[in-house]
């Protein structure tokens, strides 16, 4: 066991931050409103081609779908140095973390054709068509049905939360092919096809982020269909465990925490009721980035990853948690007018408690899994 | 970066697990606070185990590997200051070690054979003779005494001072680490087996979750710890110190309260764990004191 960086993996975090100061814009900071908004959409497009012609899109891919089978460490530096700097990227991170990798491995030659290039050029944007009305939690309750009629599916019902959904181009969509757990199916499905109509929900955590996306009598080729009838469950349960420590919110909220000391420490404001909050978020942000780090370890290595994945994605909840209080009790002026990057962070500090899988779930997972408590009755 | 063990970490980790099975129970007719381990001492003295850190392959961040590991047991032993501390100061100092703090009473002083005197920014080193030290009677749940006279000190230079310093906070994290992790263990097995309601305790949504919350942040614990003594970095030993001790503010009476009236018995094992976190929760300045240091040292 060490704790640290090897030359290479230095190297390659140097490159990556050599590349955002030459590429980001001046104003970048002004432009970064999250990932699902339309300016970062917009910037995301030629942003992702240029990253891609440096090869810093997709370096973990295997060489056949445009990558260099860079190791998971490199995945994870990259994907640091992206979240901290407001992810120029926007919503093309969920490409290169999982959806790509998942149609590497559950698509046919087709799919994978058609889909992955683009993903690996940086052109192209998903959503992922999961949460219902009555299934956000409870996952496995969903409605939308995709009934078969011949060589098509068609598919009826409603996606509420839906990420990206105004700005996507196709839908990572589940729908229900039978009865229970082992009767959802995912479709691949663009989202220009006739019948989905997506309605923006205003939300707290900034413009674009959610949607509704309302599917009537959607005709979906069967050549959609990812995997078996039936699959979903499995393949999704593989592709979150990667989004699970996918998005490395502990790097940026600990970028902002030291941002606002500097402010304080200016301004001459770093007194001790800030001096103790400030030491007790980095404490949650350093913690959750160790934890994090264990899980890209255990990827490194091939260990299949369990419950500590939970863990990471609850100490990264801690640590947004903690950063948005530091922000709101000495730094409040950054809130109104004050700095984008503050204020966004502020505002999606939300979201690590509740988007892949609610912090609840993790902590069942938790006492279930890492710590053998007997499960509770159902 | 790489967390799996070397070879050599492994079978020091086995080692250490090994000679930590003997003492893994507290006896079933101790009623008390401070269970001290003075078999285990001699044992860990007599294999050399502290001398970890001093060996090039092993190194301090095995040191509070062990640290922890022996931090779970029900008896208290002087390891963080003999494993982590000593190797730092120049000349020879004979173990066991304490620390006083601005005059207060501390964990193993009566035992001591070094002590390290801390008055404010001042850091000093004293070899006290018998009488210089008294035991007291306390709910710490280790051996507690004091300095009863002034005794001569050596004080350190500024240089070494700030080292020392760096040092008590590694080791304050790792032992903080062990006794969260064992405290944690604890809690989980009384939850597993004790039934209400008709079935465990362990099966409740309120105690799940809140357990769950506990185990996470013992885990971060230990991974700031363990940084800290591999990196050697006065930032990463305040930060862990810090997080150690804020974390277990927040565990020590969530796992009481999840014990019930179990916890309050001496016959339980538990509050040997918690009340020794407690008596850690004041030690280097407390949160307040780790928090300037983190203040200083990790925001440029």
């Amino acid at each position: 066991m060490h704790f640290a960086w090897d030359p290479e993996q230095q190297a390659f975090r140097s490159t990556v931050q050599k590349f955002l100061a030459a590429n980001l814009p001046p104003d970048w900071e002004s432009l970064a409103h999250g990932p699902g908004s339309e300016s970062q959409t917009v910037f995301s497009k030629s942003f992702c081609a240029k990253l891609a012609e440096a090869g810093l899109l997709v370096p973990h891919w295997p060489k056949r779908w445009g990558g260099r089978d860079a190791d998971p460490w490199t995945a994870f530096i990259l994907a640091e140095e992206m979240w901290q700097a407001g992810e120029p990227r926007g919503g093309q991170y969920m490409n290169v973390n999982w959806i790509g990798p998942t149609l590497m491995r559950y698509g046919t030659e087709e799919q994978q054709a058609r889909y992955i290039p683009p993903m690996a050029r940086g052109e192209t944007l998903w959503c992922q068509g999961f949460s219902e009305p009555e299934a956000g939690s409870d996952l496995a309750s969903l409605r939308t049905r995709a009934e078969k009629d011949g060589s098509i599916y068609r598919v009826n019902g409603q996606k509420i939360w839906t990420s990206y959904a105004g700005q996507a181009d196709t839908c990572f969509l589940l729908a229900r092919t039978s009865v229970g757990k082992n009767g959802i199916s995912i479709f691949l499905v663009p989202m220009d096809t006739t019948g989905i109509i997506v309605r923006d929900i205003p939300s707290i955590i900034g413009e674009g982020d959610i949607h509704e996306v309302f599917w009537d009598n959607v005709e979906v080729p069967s050549s959609a269909l990812l995997g078996a009838e039936g699959q979903a469950w499995e393949i999704i349960r593989i592709a979150l465990s990667l989004e699970r420590v996918g998005i490395p919110r502990f790097a940026l909220a600990a970028k902002m925490l030291s941002r606002c000391v500097s402010m304080l420490k200016k301004s001459g404001r770093f007194g001790h009721g800030a001096v103790e909050q400030a030491a007790r978020a980095r404490g949650f942000c350093e913690a959750a980035r160790f934890y994090s780090y264990s899980i890209v370890d255990q990827r490194q290595h091939g260990i299949q990853t369990g419950p500590e994945a939970s863990a990471a994605r609850f100490a990264t909840v801690m640590a947004e948690r903690a950063v948005a209080d530091f922000i709101v009790e000495h730094v409040p002026e950054a809130l109104s007018g004050g700095e984008p990057m503050l204020m966004a962070h502020y505002q999606r500090a939300i979201v690590a408690g509740i988007a892949s899988g609610a912090a609840e779930i993790q902590l069942n997972l938790i006492a279930t899994e890492l710590l053998r408590l007997p499960r509770e009755p159902r | 970066m790489d967390f799996r063990l070397t070879a050599d970490q492994g079978d020091l980790v086995q080692a250490v697990d090994k000679l930590a099975e003997q003492f893994a129970n507290k006896p079933t007719e101790f009623r008390g606070f401070a269970l001290y381990g003075e078999e285990l001492d001699k044992e860990l003295e007599n294999a050399q185990y502290f001398d970890i850190a001093q060996v090039p392959e092993l190194g301090p961040l095995c040191a509070a590997m062990a640290v922890e590991r022996l931090a779970q047991l029900p008896y208290a032993a002087e390891t963080a200051l003999s494993m982590l501390v000593r190797p730092q100061l120049s000349g020879d100092w004979p173990r066991p070690f304490a620390v006083v703090e601005n005059g207060r009473p501390g964990r193993f002083v009566s035992k001591a054979a070094t002590i390290i005197v801390i008055d404010d920014d001042d850091v000093a080193l004293a070899r006290p003779a018998a009488g210089d030290v008294e035991p007291v009677e306390s709910l710490m749940a280790y051996p507690m005494g004091r300095l009863k006279s002034s005794v001569q000190r050596t004080k350190l230079p500024p240089e070494e001072a700030t080292n020392v310093r760096k040092w008590l906070r590694v080791a304050l994290a790792a032992e903080i680490s062990g006794l969260l992790q064992a405290a944690v263990a604890s809690t989980v097995d009384h939850l597993t087996q004790r039934k209400q309601f008709g079935r465990p305790l362990g099966t409740f949504q309120a105690l799940r979750h809140r357990m769950a919350e506990c185990a996470v942040l013992a885990g971060g614990v230990r991974w700031l710890a363990l940084k800290a003594a591999d990196s050697a970095d006065a930032g990463d030993a305040a930060l862990a110190a810090s997080h150690a001790q804020e974390s277990a503010t927040r565990i020590a009476y969530d796992l009481h309260q999840m014990l019930g009236a179990m916890g309050m018995t001496l016959e339980h094992p538990l509050h040997l764990w918690t009340y020794r976190i407690k008596a850690l929760l004041s030690e280097l300045g407390g949160r307040g004191g780790q928090a300037r240091a983190v203040g200083e040292l990790c925001f440029g």
